[in-house]
């Protein structure tokens, strides 16, 4: 058959990647990491690693897992590697956070050296297993060719990441390796943010969101040069820029050239975003099509407010609340918004597709109760604008109670996510046994009490 | 019953078996939603369905397949069922029954 089967350690990946989340906010509750401190503080850094790491890299591992197969129509080509990478990718993190952690305080060498090892062997593995499962089914279509890209930029951001823990645990004192520490941190972030984040998150949702809305498939002049723009930018800023700054200049010209080809390719992604809400069949919206709209607004504006930042050359003050913009707004948010759909179909694969054609089976929008949802949702979009806005005001007392308001709308919207996997909003007639909370039992089409 | 012609007798009940089965994410029947592009009997008495899924690759076509499968399963003087996956021609909305299309509160299905 052509069907593509249950990425068993998805559900891992998810609530580890949520937890993070959760430890985040607190962060920024308590007041660890930035404001409080400079940006390039030690603990801002284990924060912001906290984030892109465990919450946003974890997510987007383990729906690829899932979601790469269901691109290409193909299964995954090493499914088995699924809970090592998951492993190895949860305790480099973990060895990362410790390590910036450290930095301040004590000698973060032994956890820097640790944190390589691990990231490098649990992205290596996850790069290894996607790139594989994509080269089998060439030619690729857009979303595919998008998520090719952001493998692509996430290597480029794990070799540059690498570079820096290799300078910082001592193992390497070559002058590019420097070199690279010293200024290419800015061609870091736009691999790691702008690339594998974005870039990946673009690919899947214009697959994903016309799925789900019965909208068409995009793939017309428009896109191919979104696409074409992006992949222009990325290549522009952090290769041209790393070449330049190991030769010992400044990258800021392939940097502007980048901005250049970045800011159309973004204007016609939110032109082919807006056009499948437009063209979509689905009159009624589901609350992670409705969400996933407030992720794009966020991502617009973010983009916005990089104008009047390169206009006044002020980086330093609207930096901090593009960023948050873009970390929790466009990326967090339609994390959180398309994780509310996946959970709740993948477990109604894992429990009713087996049932199908035996009797009656409920609908996948029957393990949800999307009005209880909708409430977190809505306080975590307010929080996060609030937050950006208390950012660029310079007020951090508003600043910590707005991360506290996304602390509380992530927690009941992690409570939504845990009913669902426990089948708790399913009516009576349909109620079954729910299926194990953080992996899939089986990928056998069976149901699960005709298993041996 | 239909005495003359036995034959459409269970392709009728065939479809109306295949309407147990849902698609998950619109929540309707495939027959409906125009999934099922044909249902055949052969001079033995096998039933011969093929369909499709609303994109290719979707996660749930196994079980669409077995489920659709296990449907006809109960099919009385059925002597053999084969269901076969197809993605020609794609699947497009305007394919869903004006029914379904009341249900899910689709205006115009149109062609993609």
């Amino acid at each position: 058959m052509l069907g593509v089967t249950l990425s068993r350690w998805t559900m891992s990946y998810f609530a580890l990647a949520l937890l993070a989340l959760l430890l985040g906010e607190l962060a920024l509750t308590l007041g660890w990491g930035y404001p409080r401190p400079p940006l390039n503080a030690p603990d801002t850094l284990a924060l912001v690693h906290l984030l892109a790491l465990g919450w946003l890299s974890l997510l987007l591992a383990g729906a690829l897992q899932q979601f790469v197969p269901v691109l290409v129509a193909r299964p995954l080509a090493h499914p088995r590697w699924s809970l090592p990478t998951l492993l190895l990718l949860a305790g480099g993190t973990a060895s990362l956070v410790a390590g910036f952690h450290a930095l301040a305080s004590g000698n973060p060498a032994g956890r820097f050296a640790l944190a390589a090892a691990l990231l490098g062997a649990g992205f290596g593995l996850l790069l290894w297993n996607l790139l594989h499962t994509l080269w089998r089914a060439r030619p690729w279509a857009l979303p595919a060719r998008f998520v090719a890209t952001g493998l692509f930029a996430l290597a480029l951001a794990l070799l540059l990441g690498l570079d820096f823990l290799s300078v910082l645990s001592g193992a390497e004192t070559g002058s590019w390796a420097v070199a690279l520490l010293g200024r290419g941190v800015p061609l870091h972030v736009i691999a790691a943010l702008g690339g594998w984040l974005s870039l990946t998150a673009a690919g899947v949702s214009y697959r994903l969101l016309a799925m789900f809305m019965l909208a068409p498939e995009l793939e017309r002049r428009g896109s191919r040069a979104a696409f074409a723009l992006a992949a222009s930018a990325l290549l522009l800023a952090v290769i041209g820029g790393a070449v330049l700054v190991i030769a010992g200049h400044d990258p800021r010209v392939p940097l502007i050239a980048a901005a250049l080809a970045g800011a159309p390719a973004l204007a016609l992604y939110l032109r082919d975003m807006r056009t499948l809400y437009r063209r979509r069949q689905r009159r009624v919206l589901e609350l992670n099509a409705r969400m996933s709209s407030a992720a794009l607004v966020a991502l617009a504006l973010a983009a916005a407010l990089m104008l009047p930042a390169w206009i006044g050359g002020d980086w330093q003050r609207w930096l901090p609340a593009i960023a948050y913009l873009l970390l929790f707004g466009w990326l967090g948010g339609l994390g959180l918004a398309q994780l509310y759909k996946i959970v709740a179909f993948l477990t109604w694969l894992e429990t009713f597709g087996p049932r199908l054609g035996q009797g009656p089976t409920p609908r996948v929008q029957d393990l949800v109760d999307e009005r209880r949802a909708r409430g977190g949702f809505v306080l975590y979009f307010a929080a996060v604008a609030l937050a950006a806005a208390m950012l660029l005001a310079d007020r951090p007392i508003v600043f910590r109670i707005a991360a506290l308001m996304q602390l509380l709308a992530t927690l009941a919207i992690a409570r939504e996510l845990w009913r669902t996997r426990r089948l708790r909003h399913l009516a009576a007639p349909h109620r079954v046994p729910p299926p194990a909370l953080l992996f899939v039992r089986g990928t056998s089409l069976s149901p699960p009490e005709n298993r041996p | 019953m239909n005495a003359d012609n036995p034959a459409a007798d269970t392709l009728e009940l065939a479809r109306a078996a295949l309407r147990t089965v849902i698609d998950p994410e619109l929540g309707y029947n495939i027959v409906d939603l125009g999934l099922v592009y044909a249902i055949e009997q052969d001079a033995a008495g096998g039933v011969h369905v093929r369909m499709t899924t609303t994109t290719r690759g979707c996660p749930a076509t196994d079980y669409l397949v077995q489920g659709a499968q296990q449907a006809l399963q109960q099919l009385p003087g059925c002597t053999g069922i084969e269901v076969e996956l197809t993605y020609d021609p794609p699947w497009s909305p305007e394919r869903i029954s004006p029914v379904a299309r009341l249900h899910l509160g689709i205006d115009r299905a149109s062609a993609w």
